[in-house]
């Protein structure tokens, strides 16, 4: 029974790709709009072997690992200094509140004034839309930590960077995973629209120009890279989430 | 304490907008890329005035309204039902969840080929963009009712209708609604964004109009502008969810 949901699931995925294919077969459907996956796989394949979808992934991962990066590092320090200080936090707290609700991705225009069009935007932005997500959940998960594990900590006579290391990390890394994992999708976000506006290469601007085209199939073919980069990255981090997580029913 | 709270809160604030403020008066910053809080009040009270502001805000107000009541028409009635029923669950988790791992807004391009440049695109985007957390977590919230009530329920000789009625739906109600204001940020960064790309009218289309004329003042009026709405309309569902959860303790 365990394994039910795993075959149900990818029996599904099959069941939408054998559809598609026949309605387009059939032409109930004009594959002017909707492809085909059979002609998605021939576009991907053919952008894989020219190095076309190699270079575009190269441009957007490289982009999306600089921007998710500095979010990483510049995330953590400030939520953990916000957790460490509270005036540090009360100071934060309200640039943090608007970041988190502003639509940042209408200041692109003004991106594109500073840092010009292209991958610094684009990292500019992927950087701004992930760090409140790791900002917050990293300072969330500071301040859950049990305050009688501190205590106890403490009162035998545990340091400062003891208590650091052995007591508010281990408890506040699951939180903090969490709020990487929710990170990544914010980021490729900032990547892939980043570069529909505004970028010469990448797998957002193949998009943005096969759709300029009307190339639906091509269009399609890139999106699909997108959505097993995000699948992926996601899943990838929840394992590691899990792993972190598992001591606590131990 | 909380008065030291927002003392530091309105203090930095404060800090923040005037430095802001004065540094391009004293030449560290350049005006044209940073403008100014007096120039964005100024700014602000100009675009007010002028005659397709409102015509803006009200085709960007209606695109929300129309595309999010319809993620909230769909997704809390579909992913109640995929929360009861395990099999239609396991049919459909694993797209809806590549849908939630996606960046929607990559989808841009293709829902404009399908639906034009008109609201009709727009509506996709604001509906695709909020369907997703709404749907999820309707779903979470059906499956995390404490299973004992809905034996309890039946041991009373409860119809399945009434156990869906009158235990399901109300316990599940605090998560659709946190689905509801995780959907919302999604919605209007939609609507900006498909804006932004391709369209007529809007407050994204006057954003990037304004961009693509070094009006920085301008363009953050009008940024600011959303922003606020996307905040007030966030803090109203959250103050809902906050009554909602304590309701139910």
């Amino acid at each position: 029974m365990k394994g039910a949901p795993v075959v149900l699931g990818i029996a599904s995925f099959a069941v939408i790709l054998v559809i598609w294919e026949t309605v387009v077969r059939l032409s109930w459907v004009n594959p002017f709009f909707v492809s085909q996956p059979s002609a998605i796989a021939a576009s991907l394949s053919r952008a894989a072997r020219s190095g076309e979808l190699g270079h575009n992934f190269a441009v957007s991962f490289r982009e999306f690992v600089i921007g998710y990066g500095l979010s990483v590092v510049v995330g953590i320090l400030a939520g953990a200094f916000a957790a460490r200080f509270r005036t540090v936090e009360y100071a934060l707290d309200p640039f943090l509140w608007f970041l988190y609700s502003a639509p940042l991705i209408a200041f692109y225009p003004i991106f594109v004034l500073w840092f010009g069009l292209g991958v610094p935007t684009v990292i500019a932005m992927s950087f701004l839309l992930s760090v409140t997500q790791i900002a917050t959940s990293t300072l969330k998960g500071i301040q859950s930590v049990n305050p009688g594990l501190l205590r106890a900590a403490r009162s035998f006579g545990a340091t400062e960077r003891d208590l650091l290391w052995k007591v508010i990390l281990p408890a506040s890394v699951p939180m903090m995973i969490a709020g990487l994992r929710l990170g990544i999708g914010r980021a490729l976000m900032g990547v892939v629209v980043g570069e529909l506006f505004g970028a010469t290469a990448g797998l957002g601007y193949s998009i943005s120009y096969y759709g300029a085209l009307l190339k639906t199939t091509d269009m399609i073919a890139s999106l699909v890279v997108i959505v097993v980069l995000g699948v992926l990255c996601t899943e990838g981090l929840s394992a590691v989430e899990n792993r972190f997580d598992s001591w606590r029913t131990l | 304490m909380l008065n030291y709270r927002m003392f530091v809160s309105i203090l930095t604030m404060m800090a923040f907008l005037g430095a802001w403020e004065l540094a391009p008066r004293i030449g560290v910053l350049d005006v044209t890329y940073t403008s100014q809080p007096s120039r964005v009040v100024a700014a602000g009270l100009e675009i007010i005035r002028t005659a397709g502001f409102l015509r803006d805000v009200s085709v960007s107000l209606s695109e929300f309204t129309i595309g999010f009541a319809l993620a909230i028409a769909i997704g809390v009635p579909l992913g109640l039902l995929l929360g009861r029923f395990p099999l239609l669950r396991y049919l459909l988790d694993p797209p809806i969840m590549a849908i939630y791992a996606t960046p929607h807004l990559a989808l841009l391009p293709i829902i404009v080929v399908w639906l034009g440049i008109g609201m009709q695109s727009k509506i996709a985007v604001v509906f695709v963009g909020g369907v997703v957390p709404i749907l999820v977590n309707a779903m979470a919230g059906v499956r995390g009712v404490e299973h004992s009530w809905i034996v309890a329920a039946r041991s009373f000789c409860a119809r399945e209708r009434d156990v869906f009625a009158r235990v399901i739906l109300p316990a599940s109600l605090p998560s659709v609604i946190l689905g509801i204001r995780l959907g919302l940020s999604r919605a209007v960064l939609g609507v900006v964004v498909a804006e932004m790309y391709q369209s007529q009218a809007g407050m994204g289309n006057e954003i990037m109009r304004y961009g693509s004329e070094f009006r920085t003042d301008y363009l953050l009026f009008d940024v600011l502008l959303v922003s606020l709405f996307g905040l007030t309309a966030t803090s109203v569902v959250r103050r809902l969810e906050e009554k909602l959860w304590t309701a139910g303790e």
